[in-house]
């Protein structure tokens, strides 16, 4: 028996460290609480087809179970047949003639003892009767093509309730996803790089700072091997002061007096120690254009600042909303963004880099102080029936303030008649660039339309690879290309739409393993993102052409 | 034929390549070809040498410093050097195979020097290695050093670091520490 | 029971054989769809490689390939089972390469999967010369260069079946890249070697005397405390005893000096440097390679040329271009020349003929084989020790067909000569 001890890891940590290390025990706790929805086919793509086969969808929730989401449920009405066995693997032999939907829900429960797996063989339109089905998910993929039939009313009843919803095409070599989004879907932990988030307010020290450099006294007095050693932050600071005494109290502004200010300090570091140099002096000249600046507040916060949900809090306002409020108040007042308190490792003693960066945390934490109270004040002024917003939320929001993001959620993009004219027109857009894959996206679109037709008629005499059934989606199509845009597509863009219809219809509406699995990949990283509401999100649809090996985004 | 592998044809009639024969045998490696390299570009000067235990084997030797100035003149310093396979990705590991009382060498033999770690880059060869090996003992560095006590004595009392140099080489004791007697 | 008959395999693949029968927009114009193309797919022997086997096993298997070998030295451990779905609970210490053949044999039927336990380094190129294409998810540098270099020397002008096209996928956390290597025909992996970064280092004499991170204090009980304090026990990462050690050693560092932050999980992290690792990044990386694997067997689409990166942080992001040959490269810029001498002339008169040869007038060479060390200019010691050799003869010091490698000062390149003993 291996010898327990303190601090150790549990099992669940050891199982999923690679993870961990990416989403943190916050992300992985809202997977463990997420329960995923998989519709995975919705009747037969044609006279001798059961439908789509619905790997893609497969695929990303066998992403999902490995990093342990708290449950899924796949909605298939599909029956296994051969052609799934060549194609999908979480079916197999046994599972012939039997509910795909329960085969590949047995399969994938397998993966992790952790997850709750659920299946049903409805159609998802029946499903939607029950108003309780829907909610239980933090999240739908939906598996294309899907008659409209059912695709329009599931996502408007998500967007209702403000469930995300993935829409996935995998066919052939090609693949193509949507994501939708609520119309304000808020992300703190962004993950920034750590360069660009560092934030050191040299131009803005507050007293403590300023009195940390004063203490050090003069340069020239100290020996060689403190004036070695001295934090480039205070070297900085110490210089800027000189500076200023000699440009009538201005910090150098542009590029040519920062240039200048930056020769300035290193022609203050000694070269005739052994070493030929100082290190410190190294790193302070090297980040003086990047550090020397005015503390800025990106243009992305001051739009979220500026929204209304964050200007006009009500009682049923979200979390996220009261701590922007409270955050652009603290800005209002000292027109700077609370500061996020880390200090990059730096050439120094050890502890006097310990006592810089305490100089650091402890304004971070004054800066989330005044940002909590304000928060609580609004809370009693709101009079809210939600427990009070934890601390670690308000402290992590401080902490990636010039970083947070609001994604401005769209639906599922669809060309059809009543398509939004921002989607038509990011199209046509795109269409303008040489080889864009958004040729791609029509081609799907042009697919939907046909299968829309087959499933919808009930006609049995019907098969995808119908040809009039094509040239009529095509024209179609590519007549609401030009409904808001008269101007004629011309002959290349035609060409390449038809290219890829060529490469979409090789494969007569079926999937190859590689290019289901590749997008099952990417989907289901969407959706870790989603869940987990960490990093960035695709906005809000994505193109992978495995006949040319790269992808395209777009929002449209 | 599929197109990669007609592709190799066409190439190889345009060169009109020889035939070649035999059954393969194992190839020198990438890391053998630029030691073989690097050995030859060396410039070791009077106050080295280097010593190959297994001649055929030119990835692990011995460098040998004597210096003819500074503090440590008249000291015979061994420095094992092994290569591995990834060089010159990665970089040489070097250590210092005595005892000795340096600021920049601990007492298990490691040696503080930057393009051993932090600041390797596989353009860099083994001659910059050799050379700032050697510069370590005509200026050892208090400023940040491996061997703290050394580095003290260094930095507070020059004179008194000196005469801890040489009884330190002559096998005597600093601070209560033998160290391994290293004169010629 | 299930009978498979033709029908039912028809059936079963009728996916893939769409793409295989009908040709494409983007496909090349010579390329002839049919039969033939499904009989060169199902008749490939592939190799695959590394931490992205499982993804690449079952995309392969799913693709109709009918003979895949796989290398693994690894036992399964539990940190595995966040991505590597063949494997279970009870799996763990078992070998990887043995649990995931047999696991995609039992679900994929009539695909034949042979494990090898052992690392690629323990093959010889007779065992490479048997495949079609290799591809690798390995994850080091170090494997990822002998592969390559053992691919490029197996070329052979005559035979253009020695060319193994080889497929490589690599992934850190949200981040990866897929890149097919023609050996001698493309960029390699020596070509691109400056992509990888270096592992950032941080001085030792920061970790030795004026710590300031977390990571110093750990880096420290790792490399210094243990060397002092337990000389006679040989560090083992995977030792729960040994890391803990390390974690309370580095503790009581970071205490004395006032550092906050040492944790278990950063302590593994630093010393085993562990790099994140998800299912979903791996299952994107992994069927780009393998797609490219179907794309090369089959010509059904153009492969991959050469490089592409992926970043998933920020939706999905690609970059597809292609990475330069170097001529200069070590590996593939120095092809073997093939070279016929007398077995018995002496080594000098060996070099004397580099002197007189038309690609290069080698003056100043010393040489090698992968075994012995033939002449050795410089330094001094190693010119006395292989001096000797000067005068031996050429079978003395050489097999038949050996390469050896010179160098001379006055070239940047290195040349290598494919030694063969007129009859």
């Amino acid at each position: 028996m291996a010898q327990s001890f303190h601090g150790g890891p549990t099992s669940k940590e050891r199982k999923y460290d690679r993870q961990l290390r990416l989403w943190a025990a916050s992300g992985q706790q809202a997977l463990e609480d997420s329960r995923v929805l998989l519709v995975n086919s919705d009747g037969p793509l044609g006279a001798n087809s059961t439908g789509v086969s619905g790997v893609v969808g497969v695929e990303a929730l066998k992403n999902l179970v490995l990093p342990g989401i708290g449950g899924f449920t796949i909605v298939d009405p599909a029956i296994v047949t051969e052609a799934d066995l060549g194609v999908n693997f979480f079916l197999e032999e046994q599972s012939l003639g039997k509910s795909r939907a329960e085969e590949t829900c047995r399969l994938l429960r397998e993966l992790n003892p952790d997850v709750h797996g659920y299946f049903n063989s409805q159609p998802i339109t029946d499903l939607l009767h029950d108003p309780d089905f829907l909610p239980q998910h933090k999240l739908v993929i939906i598996s294309g093509p899907t008659k409209r039939s059912s695709l329009d009313p599931l996502i408007q009843r998500a967007q209702e309730l403000a469930i995300p919803v993935l829409y996935t095409h995998s066919v052939g070599f090609l693949a193509t996803f949507s994501l939708q989004l609520p119309a304000e879907f808020p992300i703190v932990e962004t993950h920034p790089d750590p360069e660009s988030a560092q934030d050191l307010r040299l131009l803005h020290p507050w007293p403590e700072l300023v009195a940390a450099t004063s203490a050090l006294g003069d340069l020239d007095a100290m020996d060689d091997h403190q004036h070695g050693h001295v934090p480039y932050i205070l070297l900085l600071l110490y210089f800027l002061e000189q500076w200023k005494q000699a440009h009538g109290g201005n910090a150098p502004g542009n590029y040519k007096e920062k240039t200048e200010f930056r020769e300035f300090v290193r022609s203050q570091a000694r070269t005739s120690n052994p070493e030929g140099g100082e290190e410190n002096f190294d790193e302070a000249v090297a980040a003086v254009l990047k550090t020397v600046s005015p503390p800025t507040i990106p243009s992305t916060i001051r739009e979220i600042f500026e929204l209304d949900q964050c200007q006009n809090l009500t009682g049923e306002s979200v979390d996220f909303w009261l701590i922007a409020h409270a955050i652009h108040f603290f800005y209002m007042t000292h027109g700077v963004l609370p500061l996020p308190g880390s200090l990059p490792d730096m050439k120094a003693q050890s502890a006097d880099y310990v006592s810089l960066q305490n100089l650091y945390k402890a304004k971070a934490r004054r800066d989330v102080e005044e940002v909590t109270s304000t928060v609580r004040q609004l809370e009693t002024q709101l009079d809210r029936r939600v427990p009070p917003i934890p601390d670690r939320d308000i402290d992590a929001f401080c902490k990636n303030a010039a970083h947070i993001k609001v994604v401005h959620g769209r639906q599922i993009p669809q060309i059809s008649s009543n398509s939004d004219a921002v989607t038509l027109k990011a199209i046509r857009s795109q269409l303008g660039i040489p080889d864009s894959l958004v040729s791609v996206f029509i081609a799907t679109q042009i697919l939907d339309g046909v299968v829309d037709e087959i499933q919808d008629e009930s006609n049995d005499r019907r098969f995808i690879n119908d040809d009039t059934l094509w040239k009529s989606h095509t024209e179609r199509i590519l007549a609401l290309l030009t409904r808001d845009d008269p101007t004629p597509l011309d002959s290349e863009v035609r060409d390449n739409i038809n290219k890829a219809i060529q490469e979409l219809r090789r494969a007569e509406g079926g999937e190859l393993h590689n290019i289901a699995s590749l997008a099952g990949g990417l989907v289901a990283q969407e959706s870790l993102k989603v869940i987990t509401k960490q990093y960035g999100p695709l906005d809000n649809t994505c193109v992978f052409d495995g006949a040319r090996s790269r992808s395209e985004m777009y929002r449209l | 034929m599929l197109k990669i592998w007609s592709m190799k044809q066409q190439q190889q009639q345009a060169e009109n390549a020889e035939g070649a024969a035999g059954k393969k045998k194992k190839k020198v490696t990438a890391a053998q070809l630029r030691v073989q390299r690097d050995l030859q570009e060396l410039t070791l000067g009077n106050t080295m040498k280097m010593s190959f235990p297994n001649p055929d084997d030119i990835l692990n030797f011995t460098l040998t410093i004597e210096p003819d100035e500074g503090m440590y003149k008249g000291g015979v310093f061994n420095f094992s050097f092994s290569v591995n396979q990834n060089f010159p990705h990665d970089p040489p590991k070097v250590k210092c195979t005595q005892k000795i009382y340096h600021p920049n060498i601990d007492l298990e033999g490691n040696v503080c020097l930057n393009i051993l770690r932090e600041d390797w880059k596989p353009v860099l060869n083994l001659n910059a290695v050799i050379v700032g090996m050697q510069f370590l003992f005509l200026e050892p560095n208090a400023s940040d050093p491996l061997n703290k006590e050394a580095a003290e004595d260094l930095r507070t009392n020059r004179e008194g670091f000196k005469r801890n140099v040489r009884s330190s080489m002559a096998g005597g004791s600093v601070r209560g520490i033998a160290f391994e007697r290293v004169l010629r | 029971m299930i009978v498979t008959d033709a029908n039912s395999q028809q059936n079963r693949w009728k996916h893939l054989h769409k793409v295989l029968t009908n040709a494409g927009p983007y496909c090349d114009e010579d390329w002839i769809p049919g039969e033939e193309t499904i009989t060169a797919l199902e008749s490939s022997k592939i190799l695959g490689a590394g931490g992205l086997g499982c993804e690449i096993l079952k995309n392969l298997a799913l693709s109709g390939f009918k003979d895949i070998h796989v290398i693994d030295m690894d036992t399964i451990d539990i940190s595995n089972l966040n991505r590597q779905f063949l494997f279970r609970q009870a799996d763990i210490g078992k070998p990887k390469a043995e649990v995931a053949a047999a696991f995609v044999e039992r679900r994929v039927k009539g695909v034949k999967i042979t494990p090898f336990v052992g690392k690629i380094q323990d093959k010889d190129e007779d065992y490479y010369m048997q495949f079609k294409i290799v591809i690798c998810g390995l994850d080091s540098i170090e494997a990822r260069r002998w592969i390559n270099s053992t691919l490029i020397g197996m070329v052979d002008m005559e035979n253009p079946e020695s060319l193994k096209p080889l497929i490589d996928g690599g992934t850190e956390g949200f981040k990866g890249q897929a890149r097919v290597i023609l050996p001698t025909l493309s960029s390699c992996i020596e070509c691109q070697l400056d992509m990888h970064a270096p592992r950032p280092a941080v001085p030792l004499c920061t970790i030795a005397t004026i710590p300031r991170q977390p990571q110093h204090c750990i880096e420290w009980a790792h490399q210094i405390a243990w060397q002092e304090k337990r000389k006679d026990d040989t560090f083992d990462s995977d030792d729960m005893e040994h890391i803990s050690w390390v974690y309370n050693t580095a503790m009581e560092r970071a205490q004395q000096f006032h550092i906050h932050g040492v944790t278990f999980q950063m302590t593994q992290g630093v010393v085993k440097n562990i790099i994140p690792a998800i299912a979903s990044t791996n299952a994107v990386i992994a069927a780009s390679t393998t797609s490219e694997v179907l794309k090369i067997a089959t010509s059904c689409n153009p492969y991959l040329e050469n490089y592409m990166m992926y970043a998933g942080e920020e939706g999905v992001y690609t970059y597809t271009f292609e990475a330069e040959k170097k001529p200069d490269c070590p590996v593939c810029g120095n092809l073997a020349r093939k070279m016929i001498v007398d077995r018995n002339s002496t080594l000098g008169d060996f070099i004397d003929s580099l002197g007189e040869r038309a690609e290069a007038q080698l003056k100043k060479p010393s040489l090698r084989t992968e075994e012995k060390t033939l002449y050795q200019r410089f330094p001094p010691q190693l010119e006395e020790h292989t001096r000797p050799n000067l005068k031996l003869k050429l079978h003395e010091l050489l097999e038949d067909g050996e390469e050896v490698a010179v160098s001379d000062p006055a070239y940047t390149i290195d040349f290598r000569y494919k030694v063969i003993f007129n009859k």
